[in-house]
């Protein structure tokens, strides 16, 4: 019943020197899936993609991807194959014109997609002759995406797809992805902080802080389970923890007790009615809400 | 036709476009038999994620409010269990009725708004139904 | 389309290396006439500096244009310029803060492959630019109306050619532990002046040592071609080469 998972890190860590950039990183990506790889800047993300392309080696724990141990070097060159990537600086051969880099990235891929080239080059007016050092950050970009959607790859990693884009030119990205992916079996795997991006086409997530997966679910699942209640009380505010698992936050505001809580929300409202709470209030909680009370909680 | 899910809004995106397609129904912008747009085209116009709007769509069709037939499309269900008009009417009846009381015990609109809001994200938190 | 790629990223410095060196044998043969006709006017200094003796030496080689081309190509021009280009070519291994990096460790071919195929590309270019120049003098020669044995500069070439592919190595393995691009060549120049004014100093006692085999002295003086020689520079252009590859697929991007 549950998909295949493209990605899956268990334990997975990266120390260098005493930096512990990776610190027991969890991680399931099933097949399919459209997953938003979220944290701050230095939380890890880049460098777990790097694992995941063989660009960098783990110092402990277990990652696979399509279920091949992506640490030994034969089986990443087997990964790769199956593999699109975007760096975040959208990294290309900045000596080579467009036409240049299509055919010499095509010449390691059996199955190329020349259907796609071509209706890839068309929509993005992109020359065959213009010098990729030449092209606009956004037209960059799309080569680049190009690039990565003509090997028929069954996986996308993508860094911060649309960072440094304008956010017409980062619509269009985003419509790019939503498109391939609704014509081929894909599965997209995408690091970013720009969190209403995320909300917008990832059905999975997870949060990464300080080289640990703190949160990973189905979106609309943690949407649902991710409540804050607001109690008011007649004197100040109780100062007391909550006892009630699953409570992410609580913040003392003169009368108001303000807590975060994932899941269990009926228990929560409880004992804030048991601690004499006059009235409490349910509301949903944002993405962003989201994220900012996890990392916080966690620093 | 449809609009733009808001995606901050807190509630998940395949259950506004659920609400949207039923309120089209209400409306009679959609009527019993009218195909709605195919899941991958409408996901490109509205740039969610495509598993999103299947996900609606198989609700939908579960809940007996659209129709998927196979190679054809989704179509609004002929037999619809969509709320009739009268019921709406009344419906909107009750809604102006209370807020009118509200009103009157000096509660202000943006007050009552956030209530109801409160309210109903309440009842869903309580994990009555899972996507 | 690794050759391909790797062809591209050196090719200026290949050509330009091969106009050079090729220029400095064309002038070497060329001023052959200058050279001689002035070697028989000057009186071979008395003395017993070094110097005095360098000297005699040079007048006594130029005497002849077998000796005038040792002297002056393969012995110092062809030498010094092909241990430059050598350098040039062995430089820009896989760097990490250079762009395209990421890009190429995201396509799938192991890091070996790429590594093996710059560098057999580098020793290619190098063979280019040693042996051509090499050959050309005994093509030339007739020019001048001199004759020099193809077999000769077939030797020499090679000589120049294992020689300077040690630098190309040392360049090659330096190239991995640096990220900017100006410092392996710089220090590879550096140690082949110490080796080399090692050499000169010690020359004397033992003729041994990479750039003894670069300028082909034994084979120049009759001693038959430095098989020994040939075989410790190649050892050690492999064993610098297998430890750039083994550096580059250790190393985090």
């Amino acid at each position: 019943m549950a998909d295949p998972l493209v990605i899956e890190c268990a334990g997975l860590s990266k120390h260098y020197g005493s930096t512990r950039a990776l610190d027991g990183l969890d991680l399931q990506v099933p097949r399919g899936s459209i997953f938003g790889f979220l944290g701050r800047n230095g939380a890890g993300k880049t460098t777990t993609i790097k694992i995941l392309l063989g660009m960098v080696h783990p110092t402990g724990g277990r990652v696979h991807v399509f279920d091949l141990p992506a640490a030994e070097r034969e089986a990443s060159v087997a990964i790769r194959r199956r593999c699109g990537f975007v760096s975040e600086e959208k990294d290309l051969y900045n000596g080579m014109t467009v036409g240049e880099i299509v055919a010499f990235t095509a010449s390691f891929y059996p199955r190329w997609r020349a259907d796609l080239q071509e209706r890839y080059l068309r929509s993005f007016e992109l020359s065959a002759d213009a010098n990729v050092k030449t092209l606009s950050r956004g037209t960059r970009t799309k080569l680049a995406l190009l690039l990565a959607f003509c090997r028929g790859a069954e996986l996308l990693i993508l860094d911060e797809p649309t960072s440094g884009l304008d956010p017409a030119v980062a619509e269009e990205v985003l419509q790019l992805l939503v498109s391939h992916v609704a014509r081929e079996e894909t599965t997209i795997f995408l690091s970013s902080h720009h969190l209403a991006e995320i909300d917008q086409i990832a059905d999975r997530i997870g949060i990464v802080h300080r080289g640990r997966m703190i949160l990973s679910g189905v979106l609309d699942d943690l949407r649902q389970d991710f409540r804050r209640v607001q109690a008011v009380f007649d004197g100040d505010a109780p100062g007391a923890g909550f006892a009630t698992p699953g409570v992410v936050r609580v913040r003392r505001k003169g009368r108001t007790l303000d807590v975060t809580a994932h899941g269990h929300v009926d228990d929560v409202v409880a004992e804030a009615r048991a601690l004499g709470a006059v009235a409490v209030d349910v509301s949903a909680v944002p993405l962003k809400e989201m994220f900012l009370e996890l990392v916080a909680m966690e620093d | 036709m449809l609009l733009r899910p808001n995606p901050s809004s807190g509630v998940p995106i395949y259950l506004q476009l659920m609400e949207q397609v039923k309120h089209s129904i209400e409306t009679g912008a959609l009527r019993p038999g009218d195909q709605l747009p195919a899941i991958r085209p409408l996901a490109e116009e509205l740039v969610v994620n495509p598993n999103t709007v299947a996900k609606a769509y198989r609700e939908l069709e579960h809940e007996g409010v659209i129709e998927l037939r196979h190679g054809a499309g989704a179509f609004v269900a002929s037999s619809t269990r969509a709320i009739p008009a009268d019921a709406m009417r009344a419906a909107r009846g009750i809604v102006a009725g209370a807020i009118d009381k509200l009103r009157q015990r000096g509660i202000s609109d943006e007050e009552i708004r956030r209530m109801v809001e409160a309210q109903l994200a309440g009842l869903t938190g309580t994990g009555a139904h899972r996507g | 389309m690794l050759w391909h790629k790797a062809w591209i990223d050196t090719r200026w410095r290949c050509l330009i290396g091969l106009a050079v060196l090729l220029l400095s044998a064309m002038g070497t043969v060329f001023g052959y006439q200058l050279v001689s006709s002035k070697a028989l006017d000057i009186t071979a200094p008395q003395g017993s500096g070094m110097v005095a003796a360098a000297i005699r030496e040079a007048l006594e080689l130029s005497r002849t244009f077998k000796g005038y081309v040792w002297l002056n190509a393969f012995s110092q021009n062809l030498s010094q310029l092909g241990t430059l280009f050598a350098i040039l070519l062995g430089g820009g291994a896989l760097r990490s803060e250079a762009p395209g990096t990421l890009y190429t460790l995201s396509l799938p071919f192991s890091r070996r492959a790429l590594m093996t195929t710059r560098a057999a590309t580098g020793l290619a270019e190098l063979l280019a630019i040693t042996i051509v120049p090499a050959l050309a003098i005994a093509v030339l020669a007739p020019a001048v109306g001199e004759r020099y044995s193809i077999l000769d500069a077939l030797v020499h070439g090679v000589c120049l050619f294992a020689g300077t592919a040690v630098f190309f190595s040392l360049t090659f393995l330096l190239s991995t532990s640096f990220p900017d691009p100006w410092r392996p060549p710089i220090i590879a120049c550096g140690i082949a002046v110490v080796i080399g004014m090692f050499e000169t100093f010690f020359g004397r006692v033992a003729p041994v040592g990479i750039f003894h085999v670069i300028h082909g002295e034994s084979y120049f003086r009759g001693d038959g071609v430095p098989w020994l020689g040939l075989v410790v520079v190649v050892a050690i252009s492999a064993v610098l080469l297998r430890v750039a590859i083994a550096a580059i697929e250790r190393q985090d991007f």
